[in-house]
């Protein structure tokens, strides 16, 4: 016990009020797991195989798996972004006009989250892309609400 | 500006401006300390906010973390070859050397990034947010230009160089 002095006792208090980035996060009363999220997937997969892109990014931006463990969420990341590269540019700009402001918050993370893994960087231009075109459609909003949100894709 | 530059530079200046509404916060462990709550080991998960990756490729990057009252911006530098990883760490490291009168440069880059900023309320206090901005922006877009300037006035210099004193074995 020579370094007594530098132990944190404040750490060993109920009551200290310190919170963890895991107490931040809303309870959820259902976890998601990978099995419940494959039907999405293959949704997902059929919708932008399909060439239906604003269907498929209206699904994906819908009902995010915040819930679901990371290799899940990695799981299901992989499919939004296989959606999200596929779009033609022209494209772009008239399926953001039909996301409401929840659903461009959630696309957002996506985007974030896309450029934050080695596959996403990759096809770093089209992420761009998408994400200049949102902020010319929705402005700084999404990006102030993205930031503060706890809740991840 | 060449096409995929400017979607890049969009993003960061967006992802910025969201990012730089900065308060005074004083310290919550340590009493009368204020201090960059991005910099420190903290224990209060709620003083930290979503970290923002910007990529245009693997090789070209940003990364900001926001804090309440501070924000660190870490930009990776265009590195194709061994000339320009030199270059771009001797550049950066003359910089960085000089940081007192950047004021808002990080003196140490943090881990696989070429060159950090750190943004505290204070600067943002003292300066107009919008110009630093700006000057990240303009950073961003110079420094690419700069290092490919210098890698061309290497190479020219090397030609000579090795001209003139080969020259002297030809008879």
């Amino acid at each position: 016990m020579s370094d007594w002095r530098r132990i944190d006792i404040d750490a060993f208090d109920p009551e200290s009020g310190r919170l963890t980035a895991q107490d931040l996060i809303p309870p959820y009363s259902h976890v998601i797991t990978a099995q419940e999220l494959q039907p999405k997937i293959q949704q997902l997969r059929s919708l932008s195989s399909s060439g239906d892109i604003s269907s498929a990014i209206k699904l994906a931006t819908n009902d995010p798996p915040y819930s679901a463990d990371d290799a899940t969420k990695a799981q299901y990341m992989m499919a939004v972004l296989e959606t999200l590269t596929q779009v033609r540019q022209a494209d772009i700009t008239n399926i953001l006009k039909g996301l409401n402001p929840q659903e461009q918050v959630v696309l957002v993370k996506y985007l974030y989250k896309g450029m934050s893994i080695t596959e996403g960087q990759k096809q770093g231009g089209i992420l761009l892309a998408w994400f200049e075109k949102l902020t010319q459609v929705a402005g700084v909003t999404p990006i102030v609400h993205y930031l503060s949100d706890r809740q991840t894709v | 500006m060449s096409q995929s530059l400017r979607p890049y530079l969009t993003a960061v200046r967006f992802s910025l401006e969201a990012a730089l509404t900065l308060s005074n916060f004083s310290s919550q462990e340590v009493e009368r300390h204020n201090r960059p709550e991005v910099e420190v080991p903290n224990t209060n998960a709620e003083l930290l906010l979503q970290p923002m990756h910007i990529s245009r490729n693997e090789h070209e990057q940003v990364l900001i973390e926001p804090s309440v009252n501070s924000i660190r911006v870490s930009l990776k530098v265009k590195q194709a070859d061994e000339i320009e990883q030199i270059l771009v760490h001797m550049f950066t490291r003359f910089l960085e050397q000089r940081a007192e009168s950047f004021y808002i440069l990080r003196r140490v880059p943090i881990e696989g990034y070429s060159i950090s900023f750190l943004i505290t309320n204070k600067h943002t206090e003292s300066m107009k947010t919008d110009k630093l901005i700006d000057f990240i922006i303009e950073f961003m877009e110079d420094v690419d230009k700069e290092i490919s300037e210098i890698k061309l006035f290497l190479n020219a210099r090397a030609r000579f160089t090795a001209e003139a004193y080969l020259g002297e074995f030809v008879y």
